[in-house]
């Protein structure tokens, strides 16, 4: 019994240290000057700490500036824009997978569920080729469009376990007072399934924010860049900027991990949803 | 309307939805260009490298004598090449120029993703000036001109080969193993540098150490040549594994890529050479106060060879014209001006800083080369005017289409030979057994 404790905070520290130690040594060395970082031995603490590369990426007037305050406007944009349609074309497609009866509803519910398993990268050249047609790359409406177009599957069998987990009672009863569907779910069922609603929001902002082949290839300049594929051309040709580029992921990681620090029980909740009848 | 016929509604609007998807797929349009292929004026074209762009009075000088109007955009270079071959597959527009790199060149010419530079330019021409033009050209196709001129070059820190004792460079292999030895026992724990990390650096500085070995890694039918014990390829294999198996390099180095090395070793003075350095280091990263702690100490010499002065191998950066291009014509203008010889002497320095093109290390014009070393603007502009003249081609007859496999087998394997998993004799072999399968296309 004791030693199935100690297994046990041994394998959570060693999952915690695998996960902690990348993530400090990237704040480490954005708190650190070039010269300190490629200093022998390496320096486990910063020597003598300084945000002069948070203030390079972020206050400076310079294009590297210039180009991290845009593409932070950008990602945030395009996350909170896909993680809004997301949410609403999900709610309603789980609404009525799990509550209406037609014809078909199986094989569409799998066939959409199917898509997940399909790797995205496989998807990369024909969605360029529709987004190029319609005059929607280097926009926001195509990156958004193509992140719900990726999340909406996973969103959708999030929300669906949820919703099949509520009780039917009050809906037959809002039914029998006369509510049409759209009352019932807006007045009673979204209120009861907020929970996994913003569980699948917060996860949805989650993705979209990680995401880097699909804006790498959709934008093409500062007016659509998301700091996932800005911080890329922070390299150089034949040297890496390294403490710039480690400051730059601190920022990239900073708002993600605040989400998932802050509302970690609803990522939980979301994603075990229906999982225990 | 019951719900049962809103939901076959709203799956028939599904159904029509992907059945449009698919059919914009299929159907969708190739090159975004046109009828404003020919204009060369007035037009705003999109250029997209890997570097920063040159400054903004110098673009505005370009757009003021043409016309042309410059969107730049720095893409990191592996993001790039997604870029380009995700719009040269889905035949899409994404720039009028971007960049071609040496060792993309056959691959590229093969897939016709890049318009013959020899339609817009006169390439034979510049043959003469631009000693690495033959690394862009695959089968009578001029895929990209070089708009800079990076190739392998051996740099040494001179102060500690001179605290060793060490006065007269080596000019062979054997003296400058010899001399590391030395500067090992002088004090300098790891004298060499070499980047073992499994990425394409290891490739390329097996490829120069191959060529001061005397030889080549792959004929013009892309068989390899360097699976004999005494062939160059596998002896500068063999010297590069037991370069790390004696000492001279750093254990530590199994996973230390190129640019690291240059960065983290040779620039900190915890190395005294490299064998296959790039070109322009010495002035763009070692004599740079700010990221190195050997200002004036390092210095590049002609590159130590068999029996004297080894080849240098090219690995420089190309321009080109993608075939979905909206306006090819002002992006060989364009061209033509970035890679000319007053445009390069002033990326690289002659003109004074306003000029300067960012990490721009060495025009790919001799005739710019000489502007640079008239006016002293070059740090050891002598020995790198010398070496570019005489430079080479990794692969004479043009890089093999499968080049990025090839060079995936050889990282990998030199990696594992590095790292002990494999010999030096069993890694060639898989290397020599990739490049037959590639030649022989199975």
């Amino acid at each position: 019994m004791r030693r199935t404790h100690w297994g046990r905070w041994i394998g959570v520290a060693f999952i915690l240290l695998w996960t902690l130690i990348p993530i400090y040594w990237t704040i480490n060395t954005s708190l650190q000057t070039d010269a300190q970082v490629t200093s022998r031995p390496a320096n486990y603490l910063p020597p003598t700490p300084t945000l002069q590369n948070y203030a390079a990426l972020l206050t400076a007037d310079t294009d590297t500036a210039q180009a991290m305050r845009a593409s932070i406007m950008n990602i945030v944009i395009e996350c909170l824009a896909a993680t809004i349609v997301t949410v609403l074309l999900s709610t309603l497609a789980a609404y009525a997978f799990a509550r209406m009866r037609f014809r078909g509803r199986q094989v569409l519910f799998y066939a959409v569920l199917a898509t997940m398993a399909f790797p995205a990268y496989t998807t990369l050249i024909p969605i360029y080729k529709i987004m190029s047609w319609l005059g929607l790359v280097n926009t926001y409406t195509g990156i958004v469009l193509v992140y719900v177009s990726g999340f909406l599957p996973l969103a959708t069998w999030i929300l669906y376990n949820y919703m099949s987990s509520l009780p039917r009672s009050i809906e037959e009863a809002a039914t029998v007072d006369g509510a049409s569907r759209l009352k019932v779910l807006w007045h009673v069922v979204v209120p009861l399934a907020r929970p996994g609603i913003v569980s699948t929001a917060i996860i949805t902002f989650l993705f979209a924010w990680g995401q880097f082949l699909f804006p790498l290839v959709l934008s093409s300049d500062l007016s659509t860049e998301p700091l996932t594929v800005a911080i890329a051309a922070l390299q150089g040709r034949h040297t890496v900027p390294f403490s710039l580029m480690s400051a730059a992921g601190v920022l990239a990681i900073a708002i993600p991990a605040v989400i998932a620090l802050l509302l970690n029980r609803y990522i939980v909740s979301g994603l075990l949803a229906g999982s225990v009848k | 309307m019951n719900s049962r016929t809103r939901a076959l509604r709203i799956g028939a609007g599904v159904t029509a939805l992907v059945a449009a998807g698919a059919a914009l797929t299929g159907c969708s349009s190739t090159a975004s260009g046109g009828g404003d292929a020919d204009k060369t004026t007035g037009v705003t074209i999109s250029v997209v490298l890997a570097v920063d762009p040159p400054p903004k009075a110098t673009l505005d000088q370009f757009t003021k004598d043409t016309g042309i109007t410059v969107k730049w955009s720095n893409v990191d270079w592996d993001s790039l090449q997604t870029k380009i071959a995700a719009a040269a597959t889905a035949k899409t527009y994404f720039a009028d120029a971007t960049d071609v790199d040496w060792s993309r060149v056959g691959q590229l010419a093969k897939l016709k993703w890049f318009h013959p530079m020899q339609d817009y330019l006169n390439v034979s021409k510049l043959k003469g000036d631009m000693p690495q033009l033959a690394s862009f050209t695959d089968d009578g196709q001029t895929v990209g001109i070089p708009f800079d001129a990076s190739y392998m070059v051996t740099t040494v820190n001179k102060k500690m080969f001179a605290d060793a004792g060490i006065t007269t460079m080596p000019t062979t292999i054997d003296e400058y193993t010899a001399d590391l030895k030395k500067v090992q026992a002088g004090g300098v724990q790891y004298p060499l540098n070499i980047p073992f990390a499994a990425s394409e650096g290891l490739s390329t500085y097996w490829y120069e150490t191959t060529g001061a070995f005397g030889g080549k890694v792959l004929d013009g039918a892309g068989k390899p040549q360097f699976t004999s014990k005494s062939s160059p390829g596998y002896k500068a294999a063999e010297w590069m594994i037991g370069a790390l198996k004696d000492g001279l390099v750093a254990p530590a180095n199994i996973n230390v890529s190129d640019s690291q090395g240059m960065q983290t070793l040779m620039a900190k003075g915890a190395a005294a050479s490299i064998f296959s350095d790039y070109s322009g280091n010495v002035g763009s990263l070692y004599n740079v106060p700010s990221s190195s702690t050997v200002t004036g100490q390092v210095e590049y010499i002609p590159t130590p060879g068999v029996d004297g002065v080894g080849p240098n191998l090219t690995n420089a950066d190309g321009i080109g014209i993608p075939m979905t291009a909206k306006y090819p014509k002002a992006a060989a203008t364009f061209i033509k001006w970035f890679t000319s010889t007053d445009a390069q002497a002033g990326f690289a320095g002659a003109d004074g800083p306003s000029k300067v093109l960012p990490s721009y290390a060495l025009p790919s014009r001799l005739s710019a080369v000489d502007v640079l070393n008239k006016k002293g603007s070059l740090d050891g502009g002598d020995v790198l005017a010398t070496l570019l003249k005489d430079s080479k081609p990794v692969f004479p007859d043009g890089a093999p289409s499968w080049y990025p496999e090839f060079s995936r087998a050889v990282y990998t394997n030199l990696h594992a030979a590095a790292a002990g998993t494999m010999t030096v004799d069993q890694a060639i072999k898989k290397i020599a057994d990739t490049a037959n399968q590639l030649a022989s296309g199975s």
